[in-house]
């Protein structure tokens, strides 16, 4: 069933990149969902979402970073320490969260240490908290620095037209998405949450033109061929920190399960809804990108966020939620206590877990948490029954 | 929770305990000596506060007040809203709105009680709320959360930009407790005309706001009024520095706490301004008789605390400092970037701080705006540590200018900023050419680290680095 594109999920520097690099074009790196992609396809430059997929160990990350801090940045800085990263020729930061914007300082001077690791291009990005006239103001400002930055740096024209064109792509990107989604969430679906994640993070590190072509192919084969394997499992809906390894979501899967539905920082919850393709551009996207609250960096949107996870369970036909957070990661691990405690409140059963990002070292205990889970849901269906 | 501590509120408690505490500082000799004898778990802080002369006094009157301004605001007709150390009360005061600090609660609980706040941070736990989170807001807000505490009307905060988990211990205190929830935002620059306007915009939305939740429309001459007091304490705190920089110090080593927990509790209101120069008052006469604010009379070195002091019971860590005869040269809590302080002015850092306009309403929100960006930690981390006019910066400015020997960091577990970026603030304070140590410790929460842990690791970082024999 998978796709052979679907390997840009699970190799870092994948075909699509190495083939991007051999025409003599320009990747760039960014941290978090909140940045505008079109700006850099405008630009001709391939938007990469940085991840610390692939680490093996962490001495790199822990001399920079201290102690308390998530997993997820120091993986990224490991890899960056390690040269993984080298096919970069820019890097964003984001204040994603804290953890994450310290990445700026980390890698900057990791690169005294470890030459070449910092690349040419290096951005601090700021995105604010939250959605109002003058924040969008503020973020039209920020996206215009980010733009001039782009342009001095690559001698390139991040054009309207070229916005607009850039802006329709992306939307088309959106809508697939949206089609995708339907699939997953059907009664049956044809494939996994493993899988799906798969398909999903690919679109995070090809160009998108590439990917709305592949995922187009692909959707017209779940179409025509649509086979519904994944029947009497338990449909389970994943919530919480990053998370950009498909063998979590095959572990929590298992054979007994199904994730049918998300709420994660990569996965489909930021691709839905389609960016203004006139009017005044930069604008379109700051509010677009801006208004977006399923992220708990948007203080105070809790209630909102509550909501998204309510009708999402509704629409999913969701039997339980797996609420996961990275160690440290105190917006999706605190949230995610509400969640549960609300979300229980209303009769759907939720797992709480507490996890750390990079090699699935604690692969046993995880499942060992999912299976008695999933024995609890099966027993509250018997019940039903 | 014992059910011992479910007994009755915290904060009444605490109130309870200042109030008669600060009534003691009055008192005889006879009634004061009688009194410690039924109050041996606190009797520590109070001998230290009371027995540092007037400005302790004085604190412990601010305390009691402040606890009762909350704890009483319903029956007397005012609202309250909880908040943090680094947003300026002003704007409250200036609504008359009863402030209710996180931090302040915590490191006042942690100072006075032997548990500190331990079943309150355990408490946030079980209700959901993440263990790895800050101890400064978890050990007060614990107590909220169990309906312990006094009612809450609304729920202000100034750190999304600054510090995540601030801000998130009080964006899920808005959803726990259903309450109505600002929160200012900040843009990691902080000198930019861009800025500028952000910050009059944003703050524009939080008058807006505290007008809905209280009924209230902001009282022009009232603003004028806290503005003016602030102005007031910039000129003291002003002298209290040039007076620090004096060799020896004649502050004693608690005034740095007292300053800025001062302004914190009552930044803009006279309680404050008193209590400013009261410490000027003693200082002064210390330095016409050229001698030292420390016991011993002896400052063999001074050390220069990067981020936030140590709150172990009964001042444990000023009492260390001043019996080993080292000087504090204050820590970033303790500077507001007033354009009078002697450091702005000194750096030529004019354009990173904030100067009082009261002569317009529009100049006033500016001068609030711009106060309330300058605030400790708002200030310092809300960009990369080693951009213009942050930590880095500002720390080795300050430690140059007052002296230091050596500098220390001592934070929380829940501080995933400073603890993001002190190791490579270390590596450029130690290439500076201070000796440089990170406490591995929790400020709020004792069971992380037992004190004497620490004091042992800080004394022998003293020796190893031959700061002290």
């Amino acid at each position: 069933m998978m796709p052979e594109w679907v390997e840009a999920a699970v190799v870092l520097e994948n075909g699509f990149i190495r083939e991007w690099k051999a025409a003599g074009k320009k990747v760039v790196g960014y941290t978090c969902s909140y940045l505008p992609d079109e700006v850099f396809h405008a630009a001709g430059i391939l938007p990469f979402r940085l991840r610390g997929y692939g680490t093996e160990e962490c001495s790199i990350g822990d001399t920079y970073f201290g102690p308390f801090i998530c997993s997820l940045p120091k993986c990224m800085l490991q890899l960056a320490g390690e040269g993984r990263l080298r096919f970069l020729d820019g890097a964003i930061i984001t204040p994603g969260c804290d953890s994450m914007r310290r990445l700026d300082e980390c890698w900057r001077k990791a690169g005294d240490d470890h030459e070449g690791i910092v690349p040419g291009f290096f951005f601090h990005f700021g995105v604010p908290h939250k959605f109002s006239d003058y924040t969008v103001h503020w973020f039209i400002d920020e996206i215009r620095r980010l733009i001039a930055a782009v342009e001095a740096h690559f001698g390139v024209a991040v054009t309207d037209e070229g916005l607009r064109e850039s802006i329709r792509i992306y939307n088309r990107g959106r809508a697939l998405l949206q089609q995708f989604d339907r699939f997953r969430t059907a009664p049956n679906p044809p494939i996994t949450g493993a899988e799906a994640l798969a398909v999903i993070l690919a679109g995070t590190a090809m160009a998108r033109d590439a990917y709305n072509s592949c995922l187009e192919a692909f959707l017209d084969k779940l179409t025509d061929h649509r086979t519904e394997t994944q029947t009497d499992r338990i449909r389970l809906m994943l919530v919480g920190s990053a998370n950009d390894d498909v063998e979590l979501v095959r572990v929590i899967e298992g054979n007994r399960a199904l994730v049918v539905a998300d709420n994660l920082c990569f996965s489909a919850r930021f691709h839905l809804d389609p960016v203004a393709e006139d009017g005044n551009l930069v604008e379109a996207l700051a509010r677009h990108y801006l208004q977006k609250n399923e992220c708990p960096r948007m203080y105070g949107q809790y209630r909102q966020r509550l909501d998204l996870l309510r009708a999402k369970i509704r629409s999913a036909r969701v039997d339980g939620v797996v609420l996961q957070n990275i160690r440290f990661c105190d917006l999706h691990g605190a949230e995610n206590g509400l969640f549960e405690r609300a979300l229980e409140a209303e009769g759907t059963p939720c797992l709480r877990l507490e996890r750390e990002y990079g090699p699935l070292v604690e692969k046993g205990r995880l499942k060992i948490r999912v299976d008695a889970f999933l024995e609890r849901i099966a027993q509250k269906h018997g019940a039903a029954a | 929770m014992r059910q011992a501590t479910r007994e009755y509120h915290f904060d009444w408690m605490l109130w309870s305990a200042f109030d008669t505490a600060a009534k003691l500082s009055r008192g005889s000799e006879k009634e004061y000596r009688t009194t410690l004898k039924y109050i041996p778990y606190f009797r520590g802080i109070v001998e230290a506060m009371l027995q540092s002369g007037e400005p302790g006094k004085r604190f412990v009157e601010l305390c009691a007040k402040y606890f009762g301004n909350f704890v009483t605001a319903r029956e007397r007709g005012r609202k309250t809203a909880m908040t943090t150390f680094c947003f300026s009360p002003t704007i409250l005061y200036a609504l008359d709105v009863a402030p209710v600090c996180l931090e302040l609660l915590s490191a006042i609980m942690a100072l006075t009680y032997r548990r500190g706040t331990g079943e309150f941070l355990d408490y946030c736990n079980e209700v959901g709320f993440t263990e790895t989170s800050c101890s400064s807001q978890r050990g007060a807000l614990g107590g909220f959360l169990a309906g312990l505490g006094s009612e809450i009307d609304m729920i202000v905060t100034d750190t999304p930009g600054v510090c995540d988990t601030n801000a998130n211990a009080f964006s899920f205190a808005a959803a726990y407790l259903q309450k109505p929830f600002f929160q200012l935002d900040f843009p990691p620059v902080l000198v930019d005309p861009q800025t500028d306007t952000y910050h009059r915009e944003d703050y524009k939305a939080l008058i807006r706001f505290l007008e809905e939740h209280t009924g209230k429309t902001l009282d022009v001459d009232r603003l004028r009024q806290v503005l003016m007091e602030i102005e007031v304490q910039d000129a003291l705190m002003a002298e209290l520095e040039d007076l620090s920089r004096l060799v020896p110090n004649p502050l004693p080593v608690s005034f740095g706490l007292l300053t800025y927990a001062g302004r914190f509790l009552f930044g803009g209101m006279p309680e404050c301004t008193r209590l400013l120069e009261s410490m000027v008052e003693q200082g002064r006469a210390n330095a016409e008789k050229g001698i030292s604010g420390l016991k011993s009379g002896v400052e063999k070195i001074r050390v220069f605390f990067c981020y936030i002091d140590h709150y172990a019971q009964d001042l444990r860590l000023w009492q260390l400092l001043d019996e080993r005869g080292i000087g504090y040269a204050g820590n970033i809590l303790s500077r507001h970037w007033a354009s009078t302080a002697p450091y702005v002015r000194i750096l030529d850092k004019a354009d990173a701080a904030y100067t009082v306009d009261t002569t317009s309403l529009d100049a006033m929100l500016d001068s609030v705006a711009a106060l309330n960006s300058r605030m400790p930690m708002v200030k310092q981390i809300r960009g990369p540590y080693d951009a213009p006019n942050m930590w880095l910066d500002d720390t080795l400015a300050l430690a140059k200018l007052y002296s230091a020997d050596c500098i220390v960091y001592n934070g929380t577990p829940g501080c995933r900023n400073t603890w993001g970026m002190v190791k490579l603030l270390a590596r450029d304070t130690e290439k500076a050419g201070f000796p440089t140590h990170i406490m591995n410790t929790d400020a709020f929460d004792e069971r992380v680290q037992s004190w004497e842990a620490t004091r042992e690791r800080f004394e022998e970082f003293l020796t190893v680095r031959r700061l002290l024999p």
